[in-house]
């Protein structure tokens, strides 16, 4: 053998050694690009359907936000006509609110001219229970005098009787003793004169008040049956005065008297007399007051 | 083939049996290699020689 194949030998085999110990290392570290290929498909089909489910839940979350602005859009629009309607309610809240406090004030007004009224009722009420202690005072003082006037005045009358018992007797003997007289005068042919009396006679003179007719007529706007007050339309300017005395009638019935206590230039008020217990009885706004019957 | 000791000369030579020996080694080798090769390239791609 020579010696260049020997040298071959040991050169192909240190070749051979060297070559195979790269192609083992190269095939022992190269990668497996079949296991990388399926994962990577299986990583693409899972891709591929976690994009279909995303495109499937996307196209439901579409039509449900479409479903969803449409239900919205609905109940926009209702509650803008609830709006609407809750504005015109709240409008007409605010006029009848309004309404409401005008009344209120009014009504406050009102309450307060009716305290008013009431305390002057009230004053009146008084007055006239004074006044009318003391008219009844006056009336059992002039009842009083009344009594002793009709004891004196039987007392005269008897008086006046037994005068006129007395005057008749006189006449009586003057008749006869005219009558004797003229019989005694008659002999002589004479006549008795006229006889004239010592005390001429008196004329009886009276105190004649001509009743003055001022014939007032009006009607009863007001009525307080609890404080026995009635108001009647006319007043000072009508010639109404203080204590003048009215009559209630209705129609061609009286139904009591009405004596003022205090006068208006428009109206009057006074306090019921001779007021009876029946319900046609009682006065009523609209009847007649007059001062005449 | 064994050495041949050649008495004067100084040079030693390598029996033959020996290069026999380095070549077996290196058929080996590659045979070894290529079983190697083949059984990576089937068990990765499931052939030898095909390409899919």
């Amino acid at each position: 053998m020579s010696t260049l194949t020997k040298v071959l030998i040991v050169l192909l085999t240190i070749a051979s050694i060297f070559l195979c110990g790269i192609v083992v290392t190269y095939v022992a570290n190269a990668d497996n690009y079949k296991q990388k290929f399926e994962n990577l498909n299986r990583s693409y089909q899972a891709a591929k359907r976690n994009e279909d489910n995303a495109k499937t839940q996307l196209n439901n979350t579409i039509e449900e936000k479409d479903r969803t602005a449409e239900r919205l859009k609905e109940q926009i629009a209702s509650l803008e006509g609830q709006i609407t309607q809750l504005k015109s309610d709240l409008a007409t809240a605010e006029r009848e609110r309004d309404d409401a406090n005008r009344k209120v004030n009014n009504w406050a007004a009102i309450v307060m001219d009716f305290s008013k009224t009431i305390e002057n009722n009230e004053k009146l009420v008084k007055d006239a229970l004074t006044e009318r202690d003391m008219k009844e005072a006056e009336l059992i003082k002039q009842s009083k005098e009344l009594k002793d006037t009709t004891a004196a005045l039987m007392e005269n009358m008897a008086i006046v009787k037994q005068l006129q018992e007395e005057t008749k007797r006189l006449l009586e003997e003057k008749a006869e003793l005219q009558s004797k007289l003229d019989l005694y005068l008659q002999q002589y042919g004479k006549a008795a004169p006229e006889p004239t009396p010592v005390t001429p006679a008196q004329e009886v003179v009276g105190l004649r008040v001509p009743p003055v007719d001022i014939d007032l007529n009006g009607t009863v706007t007001d009525v307080d049956l609890k404080n026995q007050l009635a108001e009647i339309s006319i007043g000072e300017a009508d010639g109404v005065r203080e204590q003048m005395r009215f009559h209630i009638t209705r129609g061609d019935e009286f139904v009591c008297d009405m004596v003022v206590l205090d006068v208006w230039p428009e109206k009057s008020v006074g306090w019921l007399d001779l007021l009876g217990d029946q319900q046609q009885d009682q006065p009523q706004v609209n009847d007649r007051v007059s001062t005449n019957l | 083939m064994s050495p041949v000791l050649k008495s004067g000369s100084k040079k030693v030579t390598a029996a033959d049996n020996l290069y026999t020996v380095v070549l077996a080694v290196a058929f080996f080798v590659v045979l070894a290699t290529s079983v190697f090769v083949a059984y990576q390239c089937y068990s990765q791609y499931g052939t030898i020689f095909k390409i899919q």
